[in-house]
């Protein structure tokens, strides 16, 4: 969690938004934390090289808590 | 060391971009091709740093995702790709035969699409403002009996190019497409001389297209020369009408 917080805040200083305290499993990639497509492409890769795991490989993923559960295998 | 994958690295039109990139540039290059490290050795002795070979067979798209994960990834951020890899299925539509349009397609179009989406994600990790370059051919933009097939193949990958490269062009990330006229290659072999003579009578310059002319319009468009340039296709075809 605290790994998927780095790589979301680095993100979204990089596109000038405030960085955010903590993550919920319920908040929004797009609606809360604003990440647009080309974000969540970077978020991705991000993802994929921390924990080999691609996210969005079976779908559109929505929340924090459904990366998670992709990260944790579940 | 940024680095270029060049897929059909072992002969022909993909040997020379090889050989040109290694002479002229910084980069490495990643060689992707059946027979890539069978064909490695003389560039490995001069290049033993910068010449990468893997054999691939292009048919397996699926294998793809792990020969990007497993191998590429690791030897070093990709700045470019150079989709140089085809078959050519050459018949008339009538007798066209679904498995062998199928395996076309596999290796002119889907795994050049592949490929192309492993080298935008490294880029977009690494912050990379990269360059693909697709090698397309005239048939695409002029017709012959027999190539209605191949021809479909080369024009996917042109649109696919103009589409790219509108869609990561704020990442930096270009695409553009190389369009050779017929060339002396192993591609070409089938052709009889009389119908390579018909072919190269439809060209302004009238003769066979020099390979180390469309490689070097090749490197131009990896360049930082081409900064500018996204989106297009520049015709190496002996102004072929």
């Amino acid at each position: 969690m605290n790994k998927l917080l780095l790589i979301i805040n680095e993100m979204r200083e990089e596109a000038g938004h405030e960085s955010i305290e903590s993550l919920e499993a319920s908040m929004d990639l797009r609606e809360d934390l604003t990440l647009d497509s080309f974000m969540l492409a970077e978020l991705t890769v991000r993802i994929e090289d921390e924990f080999d795991v691609d996210i969005f490989e079976d779908g559109i993923v929505q929340t924090i808590g459904e990366i998670i559960a992709k990260i944790e295998g579940v | 060391m940024k680095w270029i994958i060049v897929t059909g690295d072992s002969r022909g039109v993909g040997r020379e971009i090889v050989h040109q990139i290694l002479a002229e540039t910084d980069f490495g290059v990643i060689g992707i091709s059946r027979s890539s490290e069978d064909a490695a050795g003389e560039l490995l002795a001069i290049y033993p740093d910068r010449f990468k070979p893997l054999s691939y067979d292009l048919t397996d798209v699926d294998g793809i995702k792990p020969l990007y994960m497993e191998k590429i990834r690791k030897i070093g951020p990709i700045y470019g790709l150079v989709n140089n890899s085809a078959m050519a299925y050459d018949d008339i539509v009538s007798n066209l035969n679904v498995q062998q349009l199928q395996t076309m397609f596999q290796v002119n179009v889907f795994s050049a699409m592949h490929l192309s989406k492993y080298a935008i994600r490294d880029m977009l990790l690494h912050k990379t403002q990269g360059s693909i370059v697709h090698i397309s051919s005239i048939s695409a933009h002029t017709g012959y009996k027999g190539l209605s097939m191949y021809a479909a193949s080369k024009g996917a990958m042109e649109a696919f190019s103009k589409n790219t490269a509108r869609e990561w062009g704020s990442k930096g990330i270009r695409s553009n497409c190389v369009v050779p006229g017929f060339m002396e290659t192993s591609m070409s072999t089938t052709l009889t001389e009389d119908q390579k003579a018909r072919i190269y009578k439809r060209t302004s310059l009238k003769k066979e297209t020099d390979i180390s002319s469309v490689a070097s319009t090749v490197l131009f468009l990896l360049s930082d020369q081409a900064k500018s340039i996204t989106g297009t296709t520049i015709h190496v075809d002996n102004g072929t009408i």
